[in-house]
């Protein structure tokens, strides 16, 4: 019986095409964008994902003062002596990498007169600023860091602003960890342009250098712990927050932090809402057609029903029916979605420098993924099965003998 | 009496019209004992060797010649630590110049900047460099009596004439002897405590003059902070050169 069913199924799948297309024509369309959608969403969460990981640390050590004032960047809440908690860290198993970061504002000028130019100073190692933040990539000028102590690498915004160029004496005013100024000169080597993450208003100096402009000989506001992959930082944010060594402080994987704690529940919600959206649009589309269906075969139905086919076979019927639509659709529109998902991945879109939020970059790349096909194939199959779901069942409420009657 | 002469002199500063005459006959008036803290506190000319520590999360010590002239003019230079030693500052009215030596730079500050902690300290360069009348700006009352340290003062109680006054108030407690503030509690125009101020170490000068050789502030905006200053040297009524006064003098080598 379940045989002839789906058999029948197939066969009115081709007996009204022009009623089949337009019903496979939804499951193609939504299938086909849900997957550009998909791709681009999940494609420009992982880049920020890496990304963030990447600059902020896999898990991040500071002091519980320093985490409840982090907007300030509060240079007195410091580890006072990083080298010997980093080599605590350095030992544990899982870890890779520790990278001690201060960040903190400055004024910046180049000639006799200070200006009023801010940029924010990152004191990490070379390591840091090349591996981490990628900024060797990014550089359009100069050159990058030779070793030498007081060297800068700044971002374009800055050199924008003051009219410096490579070559120049930068002159930093900032404060020490006290609240005392702190002027240093510091040779600009190299300037990276204005993209990822704020990187054109910042200024990169080697650590040494920054810890002598904050007083922190030796110290630093940050310690980034990094993982061989950044999806094992909660782990190892659990294993280390067990150390005795770093009882005191606050020890957080990269994923717990803002922005990226809200950021990642934004991202969550508008996945689910375009899928949502998609679905029940083509849902509704299907229902429609199939609707149109039964209300043309109502006197087949009960023709059907009078010899013996049961409810649970008339719902299987419209049911199988559109799941036929739904296969091949959801196939073709997989093959249509697939080649913009594929040129968003490989090509992405160039959003530039401008308004660029920290953790974006100026390419924005999408994430074409086995995944997201299944996903987005499936969520074909569920558009067509609540689509015909009420259809079926109406099908399946027709008393025989009045439908014959109806001559339809 | 006292005590309705005490209501009424209150009422009436509560009322913003307080009248400047003594609770009690025996007492001075409020006018007098500002006068009196004025000669001893301004100089038309001055001269001082400090050493300011300020003790927080680290205590660090700061060693400055200071030359002042009027109300507003001062010039100072570090001589400690060496972080810090060759930065000069001069203050011209309400604009403050500050010359880093390390990079050979003059740093122009003015307006509220004035009012932040110096080298990270609980005094502002206002509180430091300037040495204004209490009489010019303030109304003042005497509210009671009181001992700081064992020493007996008047309570003397001040309110700003105009909102351009840093501390819209002062609570003061003024030594009956030496006419010096001992302790004074700095309020905002919200009435919230600023600064506690005290002097000590009273000493005689020419001319009659009393002057504190050491003082501590707090600033109770900022955490687990105090200031403490210790006069070195002191010397009023002194010929100061006028090129002190100058941008010159701030970035001579």
């Amino acid at each position: 019986m379940m045989s002839t069913t789906l058999r029948l199924a197939a066969r009115n799948a081709t007996r009204r095409r022009s009623r089949t297309l337009l019903t496979a024509g939804m499951v193609v369309f939504g299938v086909a964008m849900l997957l550009v959608a998909m791709s681009w969403i999940r494609g420009v969460a992982d880049q920020m994902r890496e990304r963030s990981a990447a600059v902020g640390g896999h898990v991040r050590v500071v002091t519980k003062g320093y985490a409840a004032r982090e907007d300030l960047a509060p240079l007195y809440e410091n580890i006072a002596d990083v080298e010997a908690l980093g080599a605590v860290l350095r030992r544990q198993s899982g870890v890779v990498a520790v990278e001690p970061r201060i960040t903190t504002g400055v004024t910046v000028t180049v000639g006799e007169e200070i200006g009023d130019v801010f940029a924010q100073v990152v004191g990490a190692s070379e390591v840091y600023f090349r591996e981490r933040m990628g900024a060797k990539d990014e550089l359009v000028a100069g050159h990058w860091f030779t070793g030498a102590a007081d060297e800068v690498i700044a971002g374009e915004k800055v050199v924008e602003q003051t009219g410096a160029k490579p070559g120049d004496e930068l002159v930093l005013l900032g404060m020490t960890q006290d609240g005392t100024l702190s002027p240093i000169k510091a040779k600009l080597v190299g300037v990276v342009s204005a993209g990822d993450g704020g990187l054109g208003q910042q200024l990169l100096i080697p650590l040494p250098r920054v810890q002598y402009l904050a007083d922190l000989e030796g110290g630093a506001t940050e310690l980034l712990v990094y993982a061989a992959d950044h999806e094992d930082a909660p782990a190892l944010a659990r294993q280390l927050k067990a150390l005795p060594a770093l009882e005191g402080y606050d020890v957080q994987a990269w994923e717990d932090r803002e922005p990226w704690k809200t950021l990642s529940a934004s991202i969550r919600g508008m996945e689910a809402v375009v899928v949502l959206v998609f679905v029940v649009l083509a849902a509704l589309g299907i229902w429609n057609t199939m609707m149109m269906s039964v209300l043309e075969r109502t006197h087949e139905i009960g023709v059907l029903r009078a010899m013996g086919l049961s409810r649970r076979g008339t719902v299987g019927l419209f049911v199988g029916e559109a799941l036929a639509i739904a296969i091949g659709g959801g196939l073709l529109g997989v093959a249509l979605g697939a080649y913009p998902s594929w040129l968003l991945e490989t090509k992405g879109v160039y959003i530039g420098s401008e308004g660029v939020a920290a953790g974006f970059s100026q390419t924005m790349r999408g994430d074409l993924s086995w995944s997201s096909v299944l996903l987005v194939f499936g969520l074909g199959l569920l558009m067509a099965l609540l689509g015909s779901l009420i259809p079926a069942i109406r099908a399946a409420n027709i008393q025989p003998v009045s439908a014959m009657r109806s001559g339809r | 009496m006292k005590r309705s002469m005490l209501v009424l002199t209150s009422l009436c500063a509560a009322l913003g019209s307080a009248p400047v005459f003594a609770a009690d006959p025996a007492w001075p008036s409020a006018t007098e004992l500002m006068k009196r803290m004025d000669q001893n506190l301004t100089a038309q000319t001055r001269k001082m060797r400090l050493v300011m520590t300020v003790e927080g999360r680290r205590t660090r010590t700061f060693e400055m010649v200071s030359y002042g002239r009027g109300e507003e003019d001062a010039a100072m230079e570090y001589l400690a630590p060496a972080r810090e030693k060759g930065t000069r500052m001069l203050k011209l009215g309400n604009e403050l110049w500050i010359y880093m030596p390390a990079v050979d730079r003059l740093q122009k500050i003015s307006g509220h900047m004035l009012r932040e902690g110096m080298m990270g300290s609980d005094v502002s360069y206002e509180d430091l460099l300037s040495s204004r009348e209490l009489l010019s700006r303030y109304q003042a009352s005497i509210t009671g009596e009181d001992t700081v340290d064992g020493r007996p003062c008047w309570k003397l109680e001040l309110k700003a004439k105009d909102d351009s006054v840093t501390y819209a108030k002062r609570v003061s407690c003024v030594d009956k002897e030496t006419f010096i503030p001992l302790k004074q509690d700095l309020y905002a125009v919200s009435g919230m405590l600023l600064k506690t101020w005290t002097m000590s170490d009273v000493k005689s000068f020419d001319g009659g003059r009393q002057y504190p050789t050491k003082m501590t502030v707090r600033d109770h905006v900022k955490k687990d902070s105090i200031t403490k200053i210790e006069f070195k040297e002191l010397e009023f009524g002194i010929d100061t050169p006028k090129e002190i006064f100058s941008l010159r003098w701030l970035e001579r080598r």
